[in-house]
């Protein structure tokens, strides 16, 4: 039988019994609307979460001291026994092919305190690269200098937030502010640099890695930051780094971990969230699918003469199944397809009523919505659609 | 026509028939052992009390049964050995069935139920347009052709049937209880039709309780427990 | 008419056509089943965060050095030291607090330790004698750090299980010495194997003296102060006085960071019980899904039975009989996929507990009656509609062929 034609009975029969069509292909569509929203929501989420990390720079590779095996990941920051990371250290990797810049750091909890304000905040000791690496702009004034590390001065650079909060809208410019007890001027103000999940990034102070070791009363940083040229292969940059410190410390006491590798763990969480939220909605599938079952055999009841007539007319066995099919399919398919509309719609409205939330619904996954349904249709369709082939044509006649 | 014309073959050839129903525990023999010769273009009445096995014949002749036992030749070929595929084919292309209930699909309209058995032989639209055309002029339905059956009487709606019986241009036709459900002027129209019909060259089998229209055949079998018991022979009558 | 034949009505009705009762019930049975499923996996994993929190020692008010101005917890805080440091004395101060019941200081770092020519790279954690009580911690050989002057610390460890079999293998511990840097620990004792429990993993754990590892790693900060509170009355009370006591030893200044356990946990249990809820609640979806085959199979039924309906008219059942009729019908129906459901769901929780022993994966009572109640009321809802069709149709026409 010609296909055109098969779709055109199987059409005639759905537009039959409009209503009764029309809820059974609903229940596909609640399903797939449901996926589709609940996956352009996880999608929406992982192009959050990436570009909130990306905004720190993705070519950045982060050493610290000490060689993590227990627990594995990032490194947390922990004392070590083990020979510290120094700035000198830093110092030689920015010799590294490619690498753009070293960033020295170590970080800690410390008092601001001007003209009578202070502010419990976040200082960071850095290096003058540090703007390349983490992707700050200085909005008045300027960054750290260029320094040899033992003659750092004792210069600090303020992130709005805390500008904001010492020296609300007077100039902050040359003012000297106390850290810690120690001294220092102020020589600029970054842009702002908005929140990262909840944290607010321009609540800091970034003063020179040397001064900052003193302060906090360390021998070694908390980590080294690198960043390498856009579009270099990071394998290469990763093993002459290690090769540069394991000579420099004698052997491997170091942890070094690649931006990418962060992103790409992330992004697999993300994913595997995603999916396990889709599995959820197509359990309504599941129920959708049940349906069609179930419209089907009542279908085939119904035309138990029609199908005798056919078999009458000359038709194979395999030509009934596939009418009965086709008829599944073609459900299953429409429903999918007012599921996906239905779906897109919610999830267009979810981001104009949500802005923060970049919701986007991939191709892909309005294609497989489609192909899904298909499948559904075929699955659904199958034992009511074999039944009906093996009806015997003589029983099938005299049927009512 | 005497003993000259004999030597053709048969169209029809049942040889030791039968057909057994297992209802339980106990077997019924729907048909006894048939023997049946029919060639092209005859037109035959099987006649008998219900039970007899009238519409099991008709049923076995247009293969929608399979007999338990004998052979069947159909245009000389043994149709017993036939697979499924082949017996589909042979019914889409040879056989014409007109039923007493009309069966016609209820959500398509007069002209796509008449295209329908042309559909299921995968015939292009383009060609089974005329066709169609052309039955519904034959059958006087032009003015009909969008309607669907429920907006048909009773008579249009069988003339849609023997349409689509005969469009595919089979060898036989097959009518069980063509009338059963008219009224009597409506259906002395189809019998005129059908018999047009076998005019026109097909061969008519036709199973009826009525003895009347029974009578209107040229040849006329009687059954009764799953056996002929007379028949007024092969031939006879051709002429008149 | 009566309950009892409006009863026996209705499921002659559904006995009637068997298959097509069989699939309604499934479809709403996979709703319910899920639903069960569902949340009885989010509250098994609610149960086992909340019980892991309450085995690390219940009463537990926390120190962290380091605050922000902002609030909270800040990863900045949670690490890292301040000018000031957090001391042992502060640690030995707080000890002092009324409402405190038992403080141990807290160090950790990492450090390289090795047997023999074993060289293995630990977590190290300097603590005092209070530390495993605090943490109900329980040996599995020898005994835990001695009771000593903090400030000092005999130059002994404890280690956990999986140290234990990588650095000794076979061999018995107690009385080993291992070496971290240039100095030797003596092992005293071994923690018992601990499980993939939430707090702290101990299998590979090295606990010294506080002294000795604030030595180690050059520091005078601590990492933590664990406060045992005398009760759980006394927990906020604990946390006001450490907070105070600290403020005053840290010249006026409020550098440190007091939380409670019961915070964490409550933030954790909200946490996941909202997750459990949305899960359930996209899982409900397809209870929807199952009503809209309700309706359409009652629809269906309604077409196929216009003559017996027709037929009860006509020997005098009002249209409201009739609505009933297919309303108790449907209601039927919907309970049957419901208490399948529950069962099939029960079964399936059941398989999680066999399957992960340490998850208590119960349905807890308000989902079940929630499931439960939204499909009987889903069913009944779904089947209005088509009861008033039956309920509208005309009896002439309905007894007439089609």
């Amino acid at each position: 039988m010609i296909v055109r034609d098969s779709v055109f009975l199987a059409l005639r029969a759905i537009t039959a019994h409009r209503l009764r069509s029309f809820l059974t292909l609903a229940g596909i569509a609640v399903g797939i609307a449901a996926v589709i929203l609940l996956t352009s929501i996880g999608e929406g989420i992982h192009r959050y979460m990436l570009g909130e990390f990306s905004q720190f720079g993705t070519n950045v590779i982060g050493i610290a001291p000490g060689k993590v095996k227990v627990g594995g990941g990032p490194p947390s920051g922990l004392p070590t026994s083990v020979r510290p990371l120094t700035i000198e250290d830093a110092m030689a990797l920015e010799r590294v092919p490619h690498v753009v810049g070293a960033v020295p750091t170590s970080w800690g909890n410390a008092e601001v305190a001007f003209g009578g304000r202070t502010r419990r905040t976040t200082v960071y000791g850095v290096s003058s690269a540090a703007t390349h690496v983490f992707n700050m702009k200085v909005r008045v004034g300027q960054f750290l200098p260029p320094e040899e590390p033992s003659q750092a001065r004792a210069l600090v650079v303020l992130g709005t937030t805390l500008k904001r909060e010492l020296f609300g809208a007077e100039n902050a410019l040359g003012a000297k502010v106390r850290i810690g007890g120690l001294q220092f001027r102020v020589i600029g103000v970054l842009e702002s640099k908005g929140q990262f999940i909840g944290i607010d990034l321009d609540d800091t102070a970034f003063i020179p890695a040397a001064r900052a070791l003193e302060l906090f009363n360390r021998d070694g940083l908390t980590e080294i930051h690198l960043s390498y040229q856009e579009g270099a292969a990071v394998a290469p940059v990763v093993e002459a780094t290690r090769n540069i410190l394991a000579a420099r410390h004698g052997r491997e006491d170091f942890t070094i971990t690649t931006q990418e590798e962060m992103l790409r763990t992330l992004s697999n969480i993300l994913d595997i969230l995603t999916m396990a939220v889709a599995a959820l909605g197509s359990i309504s599938l599941l129920v959708g699918s049940v349906g069609i079952v179930t419209i089907m055999t009542i279908a085939v009841t119904e035309r138990t003469n029609e199908v005798g007539l056919m078999v009458a007319l000359g038709s194979e066995r395999r030509t009934i199944l596939g009418l009965f099919l086709g008829e599944a399919v073609v459900l299953a398919v429409l429903g999918g397809l007012m599921g996906l509309a239905v779906g897109l719609g919610l999830a267009q409205l979810l981001r104009i009523v949500v802005p923060a939330l970049p919701v986007q619904t991939p191709l892909l996954y309005a294609v497989l919505a489609v192909a899904v349904s298909a499948l559904i249709g075929l699955a659904a369709g199958v034992l009511p659609a074999h039944r009906a082939s093996r009806l015997d044509p003589v029983e099938a006649l005299r049927a009512e | 026509m005497g003993e000259a014309g004999a030597t053709a073959a048969p169209q029809i050839e049942l040889q030791g028939i039968e057909r057994v129903f297992h209802l339980g525990d106990s077997a019924v023999h729907a048909l006894a052992g048939i023997d049946l010769a029919i060639d092209a273009g005859e037109y035959l009445s099987v006649m008998g009390p219900s039970g007899s096995g009238k519409s099991t014949l008709l049923n076995v002749l247009g293969l929608l049964d399979s007999p338990s036992g004998g052979r069947y030749r159909l245009e000389g070929r043994d149709i017993t050995t036939l697979s499924a595929a082949e017996q589909a084919r042979v019914r889409s292309r040879r056989i014409g069935f007109v039923f007493q209930s009309f069966h016609l699909v209820p959500r398509l309209t007069a002209a796509e139920n008449i295209a329908l058995p042309m559909m299921l032989a995968g015939i292009a639209a383009a060609e089974r347009a005329p066709r169609v055309e052309k039955a519904l002029a034959d059958f006087g339905l032009v003015d009909r052709a969008r309607h669907k059956p429920d907006e048909l009487s009773g008579g249009q709606r069988q003339r849609v049937a023997i349409a689509r019986a005969t469009v595919m241009q089979p060898a036989m036709l097959l009518a069980d209880e063509p009338t059963g459900n008219l009224d009597r002027a409506t259906g002395e129209e189809v019998m005129r039709l059908l018999e047009a019909l076998h005019e026109g060259g097909v061969t008519l089998i036709m199973v009826t309780h009525d003895q009347a229209l029974g009578d209107r055949a040229h040849r006329r079998i009687y059954m009764e427990d799953g056996a002929i018991r007379r028949d007024s022979g092969r031939g006879a009558g051709l002429g008149r | 008419m009566r309950t009892r034949d409006v009863f026996a009505s209705a499921f002659g009705a559904a006995a009637g056509n068997p298959l097509r009762t069989v699939l309604l019930v499934l479809a709403m049975a996979i709703g319910v089943a899920a639903v069960v499923v569902l949340t009885a996996l989010g509250d098994g994993a609610r149960r086992y965060v909340v019980r892991e929190f309450t085995s690390l020692g219940s009463n537990l008010v926390i120190v962290l050095p380091g605050r922000t101005a902002t609030g909270g917890v800040n990863p900045a805080s949670a690490i890292t030291s301040t000018p000031r440091d957090l001391t042992v004395e502060d640690a030995r101060a707080v000890a002092r607090a009324p409402a405190a019941l038992r403080v141990a200081p807290v160090v950790v770092g990492t450090s390289e330790m090795s047997v023999g020519s074993r060289l293995r790279d630990t977590l190290v954690l300097g603590s005092t004698a209070e530390f495993i009580d605090i943490r109900r911690f329980t040996l599995a050989q020898g005994r835990f750090l001695p009771v000593e002057d903090w400030d000092r610390g005999s130059p002994v460890m404890v280690i956990g299980a999986k140290l234990r079999s990588e650095l000794f293998g076979a061999e018995p511990p107690l009385g080993q010495f291992v070496r971290i840097g240039e100095r030797r620990f003596r092992v005293i004792g071994v923690l018992a194997a601990s499980g993939s429990g939430l707090g702290m993993n101990t299998d590979e754990l090295a606990i010294v003296p506080v002294a000795l590892a604030q030595q180690l790693f050059n520091t005078n900060n601590l990492f933590r102060v664990l406060v045992e509170a005398r009760g759980r009355a006394a927990i906020p009370e604990a946390k006001k006085q450490a907070t105070a006591i600290l403020r005053e030893r840290h010249g006026g200044e409020e550098d440190v960071t007091v939380i409670t356990q019961d915070a964490i946990l409550a933030t954790f249990d909200r946490l996941l019980g909202t997750l459990t809820l949305g899960v359930a609640g996209i899982a409900a979806i397809s209870l929807a899904v199952a009503g809209i085959l309700v309706m359409n199979v009652m629809l269906v039924s309604v077409t196929q039975r216009r003559a017996e309906i027709g037929l009860m008219k006509a020997l005098g059942g009002s249209g409201g009989t009739i609505r009933q009729l297919f309303l108790v019908e449907a209601a039927l129906l919907s309970l049957a996929g419901a208490l399948a459901g529950f069962a099939l769901g029960h079964v399936g929780a059941w398989v999680i507990r066999a399957l992960y022993p340490t998850l208590p994966a119960y349905p807890p009572d308000w989902a079940v009656l929630a499931a439960l109640g939204t499909a009987l009321v889903t069913g009944v809802l779904f089947g209005v509609m088509p009861a008033r069709r039956a309920a509208a149709l005309d009896p002439v026409l309905a007894l007439a062929r089609r």
